[in-house]
This record gives structure tokens, sequence and C-alpha cells, in this order.
């Protein structure tokens, strides 16, 4: 069974009870802002000055929420990657979900944009969710490089047979450094990546 | 069945999240029970069984997972929607298991809850929400 440390079993089992009291905490904002919503739509012939702008922050706030329940969802599911039953295998698609939402700020604040297209179905891997979203966090660290204004990272998760393969495509004009690959590839062990000078391959061995 | 016939029960100790849930469902004409933790909610059930339960899995005290267990037990016939944590849908698949007709995760979307209370009440003993 691959190590985890004490430090990271400590963190992620405090995360995921911070993580769990913060959705009561959004679930509470959705339900009274619906609450004033639902009363301006009962009271819709009661006009008054601001009506128009108390409506759009409703909305907002509930854009808001949604947004936070994304990135809470993400947080949540890196908290828990140091439980016993995510230590030696997992579902590629739902991690790589994850750590698209878990990179996107990164990506982001290097001007750049974070595409990720994922299969409609599980693909079991037999490698912990803890080194799936390390290994493929580096990777995205590395793809995007200083970044690249209005520029486009893509990932692209593939199903295989022998292994499932994440493709990672740097933005137009970003030149990652090659000699960073032989650690990435270590990090991926027993999988591996590969550079071809124009996208990297993360190989992630299916579950049998 | 009419929305304002339903016999609902919701059971959460997020006082002002679940207090505020069933005002919401009041304004569109469903009345609902609050209780706020599994005790509480198995003598509400006892006292008056109710064609839906909204159940938190995550309380002090007497789990989710355990109240829906003796609530099957006693009440199969009680349809039991869970409200589970994000990271967790294993809370959900292991509630599945052991009989709740679907799980839905917080925060929640109000159109789907009563979606999933209106398919509940309309499905045959044994189906799950699919």
């Amino acid at each position: 069974m691959p190590e985890i440390s004490n430090d990271a079993r400590f963190m992620g089992a405090v995360t995921a009870q911070s993580m769990h009291e913060m959705q009561n905490i959004l679930a509470i904002i959705r339900e009274s802002a619906g609450l004033m919503g639902d009363i301006l739509k009962v009271n819709s012939r009661v006009d008054f000055k601001h009506k128009p702008n108390m409506v759009k922050t409703l909305e907002n706030i509930t854009f808001q929420v949604d947004r936070g329940k994304g990135l809470l969802d993400a947080t949540s599911r890196l908290a828990h990657t140091p439980d016993a039953d995510l230590l030696e295998c997992c579902d590629l698609t739902a991690f790589c979900r994850t750590l698209g939402q878990l990179a996107d700020r990164y990506v982001r604040l290097k001007g750049t944009s974070l595409k990720f297209t994922l299969p409609s179905t599980a693909l079991p891997v037999s490698i912990g969710a803890l080194q799936v979203l390390m290994s493929g966090y580096k990777a995205l660290q590395w793809a995007v490089g200083a970044g690249m204004k209005d520029g486009v990272l893509r990932a692209d998760l593939e199903a295989g047979t022998d292994f499932h393969v994440l493709v990672i495509s740097p933005p137009q004009g970003v030149n990652p450094d090659r000699d960073k690959v032989p650690a990435l590839s270590t990090m991926l062990e027993p999988g591996r990546a590969e550079w071809d000078g124009r996208q990297l391959r993360l190989f992630f061995p299916a579950k049998r | 069945m009419e929305m304002n016939t339903w016999n609902i029960l919701l059971v959460d100790d997020e006082v002002d999240f679940i207090t505020t849930l069933a005002e919401r469902l009041e304004l569109r004409g469903v009345e609902a029970r609050v209780v706020h933790d599994g005790e509480s909610a198995l003598k509400a059930v006892s006292d008056n069984v109710p064609q839906v339960m909204v159940l938190d899995v995550m309380m002090p005290g007497m789990k989710g997972i355990d109240v829906l267990q003796r609530v099957k037990a006693e009440h199969p016939d009680v349809r039991v929607i869970l409200l589970t944590g994000q990271g967790k849908t294993r809370d959900g698949i292991e509630g599945m298991r052991h009989g709740a007709f679907a799980y839905l995760t917080k925060p929640l979307d109000l159109e789907e809850l009563l979606r999933t209370i209106s398919e509940a009440i309309s499905s045959p003993e044994g189906t799950t929400h699919a």
C-alpha cells in the first residue's frame, strides 16, 4: 500500500471536516437568497425603486454559491484522498474532473484558460487518487509554464486498454522544459509520462 | 397527488438551513414537519408516518444511515431522500444499499428536491430514483 504521511492524513481529515461545514454554510446562503427571491415573486405586484437591483443581487448570490459548490466538491475530494479506499485505485474520470476544478484558478492567473474533456464513463485505474491529482497538477503547471495571454491549455482524457491517457496540449507559443518530463514520469509509476514535442501524455494503468 | 396533500418530514441539525427550506416549501403549498436529530426523527415517524423523509447523513448523535435503517425496518413504505456531503457520494451509495430512494448534495437545488419528492411519492415500493 502506498505510504501516506501522518501530515497528509491530518490535513486531509481536518480539511474534510471544514469542507463539510462550508457545504452547510453555502446551503444556508442559497436557501436564504432563494427565500428572498420567493418573497419578491409572491409580492410581484409591489414595486419599489431598487427592486431590479435586488433581483439581480439575489441572482448573483445564487450564481456565486453554485461556483463555490464546484470548488468545494473538488477540495473535499482532495481532502479524502488519504482515505484507505483511495490509496491504490480510483476513478480517473472523477479525479480528472477534480483536477480541472482545482487547477482552473492557477491556469487563469497565467492569463490562460483550461479546457478539459472527459468521457462520460468511469475509468478505474490502479493508482491512488492523491497520486493522480499530484502528478496531474504538476503536469498542468509544467504545461502552462509562464502562461500565454488568452492562450488555451487543453487536457483530454482518453480511455485505453492497458492504460488510460490524459493528453495535455500546452498553449500555443509556450515551450515547456522537456528536461522535467522524467520527474513527471517518476511521479506516475507504475504509469509514465511522454512528451513528443507538442503534447504530453500521462499514462495511468487501467484497473482490471 | 397535489403538493398540498404531501406528508413530508425534514431532518437536519442545521436549524437555519432546514427551517428556511421548510418556509420555501410552505410558499409552494407544501407543509413539511421539521426535526433536528435522529431520535426526534424516529419519534416523528412513529407519531405520523410520512410519505417522504428528507434526511441529512451527517448529524451529531444518531447518524442518518442509522435512522434510515431503523425507519425502513419499521416503515418500509417511507421513501427516504438522503442529503450527503460533496466528497462522500459513497454515503449516498451506501444509503441506496440500505433502501434510500435517492440522494442529493448540498447546497440543494429546490426544484430538483421537489421533482425528487414527487417521483418518490408516485413511485411503487422498492423502486429508486434513476
